[in-house]
Parts: structure tokens; sequence; C-alpha cells
């Protein structure tokens, strides 16, 4: 295995991934010839990522921390090319999702993962899932530890967890490493976030019962500050809490978050503590050398000096005004000055959000070869991220991004739209939200425009499950059916930036399929014309409120 | 209903007695977990052993000072999607050092077997056609574990540091058995 | 297209295990992917018939039910709600094709 600047199996990982493969393979068997009814068989299939929608299973791929080298995603590639239609879906929790997937191909596409030490397990069920960090981690300037490390030791003790793989719900855990919260830890289950105290030592803020769909909340503190080395006696105590108190009687209530609502914070606190006290300093105690052996293999790659200012870069970003756009949107700083960090908009004009072609995915893998250290990571908003490309390589992976269709400079712009895949994949939705994506997409495809408008975060749903996070976007969009007709609620002012994580409120009645843009482009020229100096659009809402963008789109559909 | 250990189908010698019924003076007796309560001492005076049938929302806490002295505990599983009585196992046999007969009933399936023996149950009543032969192999289905619990099994994660700080250890060089493993049926 | 206003068309539906493609019953029995072969139940109690006889055929498929339809002037059927719209005819954009690489 080339080397890669994030964890690598050894014979323990690998051998319990093909253990779990074969285990499936015969649970498959056992289904196909009837021994196993379809209710048995579910939650065997959840718990190794196969859904069922629509038209096919779907297979949900865990990609640990969002983080990618270039050989899995050629695996990735491949395996879209083999066993599926030749693409895949990049998810708000940096999981890669294919749609026509075949049960009985299923084992041979899991083993085909194992090939590269990757797996479909837990991104289903009832179970502790993929749990999500920062997509900068290891690479941005305002990192206090990369959370990568917490995730992988989090990993390992969550799969096939003996105790907690029949939870009255679904589990999600994101860690943030930095102040400027980019994995949305309020809005999980578990959110941890790591932070240095006045005494200089780096531990975990535990925050429990946040998440969005049917009742969104904001997760409370329950710890303020955890010595890392206790982070999994700790986890192990509020998972056995909810596990055994958690509700089991109605599916909407069964989360976690509304265990904390019912009994209090301080209740919650209560439990978990006494439930901690009596396994804190046992046999889930992290050693100092465990926690070292991990996180040396997160050690940032070692990066050759380059230039901070580099003439033809200079020279581009003043000849080509979409190079000039491309830099301001797509390429975020470095800690290294030589650096940046370069997000791939998997968000064209007009095209499905977050979908990637196999070719797509090798274009991608060709670059993170020659441009980023082999690695790629995978935001929650459904782009890809090259995490080391020196400055003087910014004109050439611009180039080649282009060629992929992957250029377009509207990296938190308005039409870096993220949305579920809704009704036309989606048996739970009640509404499409790719074609609204498209559509809006379309209508905002101006690319000086957009940079004009300046940053707006739309989030589409199709369905309360707000699988597409609409609860906190700056515009949220949540697909409705009434009556047979698919109408699409509009909320504003959400956000997820730490400090300020916003639910956002309902701006009105729910408008049609064909009014969606006249809605969207309502609330943007009230924001234009109201805008203060340097305002986002958010800022603007915050400032004036919602009447006047309630008017305008009133006035308009 | 069938009922197994790991070394296959075994008679079921325990005695089910309801709640209105009179305690017998000797015998294997199984009592619910409203009968222990109110009949505690009663049931513990007599020769013979004890068993408790507990729900899976009866706090197991209030068997600390009794799990001496119990010889069974029936765990149920409502249906086998409802997890918790994996947690009632755990502390029954973590925390409160339970080492008698630990037997899952309800909704119990051969592909949950792995996380059960796991959690330190050892006997099982099911009429899942196979679940013989499964649990047969149970334990050995993973060779490889990441959590460590009461089923003494060394973890991925201790293996690494013994292999770091010696000569190599490989999953299949298990420890000596635990207490749990050698108690046995 | 004329719409049948009776409302008491149906058919039954499922996916198939081996690859979760939606299938439709047919008057023989067996599950086609082609919902103009579909067996259509004419009132309530056909309905029940055809999803009871769908439940006996389900060895092959996951969770039989039945779909609302509706007959046009030429006897082509569509199901009524979108979900099932979108389910029979499949998805309602173009999916990026398996080479879409733009050329610069």
């Amino acid at each position: 295995m080339p080397d890669t600047h994030f964890y690598r199996y050894d014979d323990y990982d690998r051998t319990l991934v093909a253990e779990r493969v074969e285990q499936f393979r015969d649970q498959v068997r056992r289904r196909l010839a009837g021994e196993l009814t379809e209710e048995q068989f579910k939650p065997l299939r959840l718990t190794n990522g196969l859904y069922l929608q629509l038209h096919a299973y779907m297979l949900r791929i865990a990609i640990p921390y969002g983080t990618l080298s270039s050989r899995q995603l050629r695996k990735l590639a491949d395996i879209a090319r083999k066993y599926d239609r030749g693409y895949g879906h990049f998810t708000t929790r940096q999981n890669l999702q294919l749609n026509w997937i075949k049960l009985e191909d299923a084992p041979d596409a899991l083993a085909a993962l194992a090939e590269v030490d990757m797996h479909a397990m837990q991104t289903s069920g009832n179970v502790i899932r993929n749990v999500t960090a920062d997509h900068f981690a290891g690479a941005a300037i305002d990192e206090i530890e990369d959370p990568r490390i917490w995730c992988e030791i989090v990993r390992q003790w969550s799969t096939l967890h003996p105790e907690f793989s029949f939870l009255p719900r679904k589990f999600k855990i994101a860690v943030t490493g930095s102040p400027n919260d980019r994995a949305a830890v309020r809005v999980h289950d578990i959110g941890l976030r790591l932070w240095r105290n006045a005494e200089g030592e780096v531990g975990f803020e535990v925050i429990v019962g946040g998440g969005l769909g049917r009742t969104p909340m904001i997760g409370k503190t329950l710890r303020e500050f955890l010595p890392k080395d206790e982070l999994l006696a700790y986890l192990e105590a509020t998972l056995r809490i909810y596990n055994r108190y958690g509700r089991r009687d109605n599916l909407y209530k069964a989360r976690i978050k509304i265990l904390v609502h019912e009994i209090g914070a301080e209740k919650m606190r209560e439990e978990v503590e006494a439930e901690y006290a009596e396994m804190k300093d046992g046999a889930l105690k992290l050693p100092a050398e465990t926690i070292e052996a991990i996180a040396r293999q997160f050690a940032p790659p070692a990066l050759p000096h380059r230039p901070a200012v580099v003439g033809a870069v200079e020279a581009l970003k003043l000849e080509d005004r979409d190079f000039a756009l491309w830099l301001k949107s797509n390429v975020s700083p470095h800690r290294m000055a030589g650096y940046r960090i370069v997000t791939a908009s998997l968000k064209p004009a007009g095209a499905p959000p977050g979908d990637a072609s196999s070719v797509q995915m090798e274009g991608v893998a060709d670059i993170a070869d020659a441009y980023s250290q082999g690695e790629i990571r995978v935001s929650h908003e459904q782009n890809l991220v090259f995490p080391h490309v020196a400055v003087e390589d910014l004109p050439v992976v611009w180039l080649a991004l282009g060629r992929l269709g992957f250029a377009e400079a509207n990296v938190g712009k308005i039409t870096d739209i993220i949305a579920c895949p809704g009704l036309d994949y989606c048996a739970l939705a009640n509404a499409r939200s790719i074609p609204v994506a498209q559509s809006i997409s379309n209508h905002f495809a101006s690319l000086a425009r957009q940079h004009d408008i300046g940053d707006l975060k739309i989030k589409i749903s199709g369905c309360i499950n707000a699988c597409g996070h609409h609860h906190v976007g700056h515009i949220g969009i949540l697909g409705v059916d009434k009556n047979g007709v698919e109408l699409y609620q509009i909320s504003l002012g959400g956000d997820v930036d730490f400090g300020k994580t916003a639910l956002g409120t309902i701006l009105g009645p729910a408008v049609a399929a064909d009014k969606v843009v006249e809605a969207v482009d309502a609330l943007v020229s009230t924001y234009l014309e109201a805008r203060g100096e340097g305002e986002r659009f958010v800022d603007t809402y915050r400032r004036i409120g919602a009447q006047p963008f309630k008017d305008r789109v009133y006035a308009a559909v | 209903m069938p009922l197994f250990r790991e070394t296959g189908v075994v008679e079921d010698p325990w005695q089910r007695l309801d709640d209105e019924a009179p305690v017998p003076a000797d015998g294997m007796v199984l009592v619910s977990f409203t009968r222990w309560r109110e009949a505690r001492a009663a049931l513990l005076a007599r020769r013979g052993p004890v068993g408790v049938a507990l729900a899976n929302t009866d706090p197991v806490e209030t068997l600390a000072s009794d799990t001496s002295r119990l010889d069974l505990i029936v765990l149920n599983f409502p249906k086998f999607s409802d997890g918790r009585a994996y947690s009632q196992a755990r502390l029954l046999r973590e925390r409160l050092g339970y080492q008698g007969e630990l037997r899952a009933a309800g909704g119990v399936l051969l592909d949950q077997l792995p996380f059960m023996l796991r959690c330190g149950f050892d006997s099982f009543e099911s009429e899942q056609k196979g679940f013989g032969e499964a649990l047969a192999k149970a334990r050995t289905l993973f060779s490889v574990v990441y959590q460590p619990t009461e089923d003494g099994r060394a973890t991925a994660s201790l293996l690494r540091l013994k292999r770091r700080n010696s000569t190599s250890v490989t999953p299949s060089e298990a420890p000596a058995l635990s207490e749990a493993e050698a108690r046995g049926p | 297209m004329a719409k049948n206003l009776s409302g008491d068309l149906s058919v039954a539906s499922a996916n198939r295990l081996t690859d979760g493609v939606v299938v439709f019953l047919d008057d023989s029995g067996e599950w086609t992917a082609r919902l103009d072969r579909a067996a259509v139940a004419r009132d309530k109690r056909s309905a029940e018939i055809l999803l009871e006889r769908a439940k006996t055929e389900a060895f092959s498929v996951v969770d039989p039910f039945l779909v609302a339809v509706a007959e046009d002037g030429d006897g082509a059927i569509e199901p009524i709600s979108l979900r099932e719209k979108i389910r029979a005819a499949g998805l309602t954009f173009d999916a990026i094709a398996a080479d879409a690489v733009r050329y610069a």
C-alpha cells in the first residue's frame, strides 16, 4: 500500500473487514434461498450499507472522516463502473452512494472495497454511523489538533460493537478540531469539539442531542472538558444510557435528542457521569502509546517548500476572469504559505449536485496524485477537496478540473447547492430535490452574478428527514407533498458556523415547484437592494428580519 | 422452545414458576422479576437454585447484592431489534460480577450470536432453523474484535501494543481462557 | 389523457429481490418490469385478491403492495401518485453518463 497521510489498515483491520464480508455473503445467500425473511434480513443488509430505494438497492460506502487516497478513489470509480451505472453521489455525511447495485453483487462489491481498505459497515441501520470530520482537517490554518485521529479511534470502537448494534435509532457523531466548526458538531447526536483549556491541555467539549429532521435541535454541552484519553469511556457511558433509555415506542421519537429533551440536559449529564464514573480508568482508557500510534499516521506530509507568491499565477489572475473568480471562491488558505486547499466543485451549472462519474473520479485521482500528495477529501457539502496544492500548481489544477467539469467557481455561492437525492431516488421522500437544484443552478449560472451575490448556502431536502440539511441553510427548501402535488417550503437564516448554529425560520406558505426559482430570485433581489457594506445574504436577513423577504417572495409567486 | 448452549441443544432443567403459584421447597425454580422482589427471602431460604427472568426495562442494578446467589438470569428481547438486553447482560457480567447462566430469550436470531456471546450470554432459546450450527461457529466468526468486554478477548488495540513492545502476537494467539470462557455449560 | 375517475384501478408492485428492479405482477402470476403487462384489478375486491396473490408469489421480491393507477382512453395505465410514476418510469432528469467529461 503506498504511503498515505492518514490511518493505514493493519492486518487486524483487514481481517475484520474480510470476515464481515464473508458473513454478509452468507447472509445474502440465505436470504436469496429464503432462509431469512426480509424482516430478519433488513438490519443485516442495512448494517452492511445496503438500502432498498425506489428503483434499486443503494450501497452507501463509508469514507471515514471524508478522507480518500487516490488509489481508493480509483477503486470507487471501478466499482461504480462494474457494479453500478458508472457514477456515484457524494453525501452530506462524506459517504459515497451508488444507486443501482444488485443484492446478488453486493458481496463482491464489498470484497472489492476491502481490497483498498474500505467498507460499507454501519452506514445504515440503528447503529453508530460514519464518524465525520472537518474536510479541511490536517491542512487548515485554524486547527488545534487533527480531528481525524479521534474519528479513527471512535470508528474502531464503534465497529461491530456488541452492545450497541441494536440501538433505538441511528447514531451520528462528528468531530471538529478547530473553532470554526466545519463539521456541524452541534447538529449531531454527539458532537466532539477539540479545544485547549487555560492550562494548555487539549480535550473535548462533548455535545449531545443535536440533530435535524422532524424535530431539529441544537445539541447541549454534556461535558465542557473531557481529557482525551477518556473519550471512549465517556462515549460508552453515553451510548449505554441511550441504549437503555432511548424511546423505542415511536420511530420518530427515538433519537437521543428526544431523550435529552424529555429528561433534560441536567439529568442526562447526571446519568452519563454516573455511568462514566464506573468506567473511567477501566479497559477503555486509551494508553498514550495507542493514541500516539494512530496520531502518527495522520502526520501531515512533509511538504517541500514552495513559493507563496508566483508570477505566473498573478498574471493569470489578471488575464483570466474565470481563474480569478475560481481563486476567490474555490481556493482556501493552507497552513503553509506556499500551498492552498482547493475545492473541486461538484455543482456544475444544471447538473445533479454532488454526483461524479467514474471517469470524473479517475480524473480527480490523477490530479490528486500529481498535485495533492495523492489525497482527496469529501466535504459534507457534496464537493471534493484537494488538501495540499502548491500555489505554483493552481493554474494546471484549475485547467485539469475544468476538463472534468469540476472547476465552476461557485463554492459557497448560490449554485453550490446541497441537495438530497429526493423523490427521484429515495423511498422516503415526498418531493423531488434534484430538479429544483438544477433549475436554481441554471437560473443563477452567471459567475459574475454569483460572486456579486456572494456567500449564500441553499440546502434542499425532499422530506422532513432533512438529509439535505435544509434547517441549517441560509435558504432552506423543504419538499412536501400536498394532495399528490409537490410543494416547497422555504426557510431563512439557518447556519452551522460554530457559535452561530441556527435553525432557519419558515418564511410562509409552501410554493409550487415551478415558482421556486422566482421565489429564490425574489429573496436574492431583496438582499441585493437592502444589503449593507460587507453583508452576506444571511447577515442582511439577520439585520432586517424576514418581513421584507416575505413580502417580496409572496408578491412574486 | 429449544434451548441451546455452545455444546448443542440441551434440556431445560428449570421450572418456570407462575407469579401466583406457591414456591416449591426444592428444585430449580425460575421466577419473574416481580415475584423475585416480593418473595426474595423465601426463595433464597429454600434448598435449590433460583433463577430470575427480567424484562428488558427492569433495572439489573437491583440484583447487585444477589448475583452470587442466582444460578440463572433470563434476559428478554421483545423483538430482535430491541437491543436493551445487551446492556443488561454486560452490566450483570462486568459490573455486578454475575457468573451464573445468562440466557437470551424472545427474539433471538443466529445472526446476533457473535454480539450476544461477547456480551456474556451463554444459553439461548430459539426456534430458528440452523441456530445450533450457527452457535457452534459464532465465537470464531470474527477473529478480530475492537471492543473489550468481559469475554476477555484481546482487542486489536491491546494486541498492537503487545506487538509493538515484544515479539509478534497474531490474533489467533488468544490469551488464556477468561473465567467466562472457562465456565462452560 | 382521459383519466378513469372511478379510482379503483390498481396493480401489484414490488422490488425484485436480487436486483431491486421495480416489478409488477402480471396475469400469469409472474413478475415483470413492464407496467403495460401488469394485471389490473378493477375494483376493491379484485385488488384484495391481487395483493394476496402477489404475497404468495413474494419469494423472489421484497414487500409487494398495491399501486393505484389510472387508465387513459387508449387503455394505457399510469400510476396516479408521483412517487409511483417515478418508480415506474425512472429518474426525472438525466443522470450524468458514464463518460461525461467536458473538453475545454
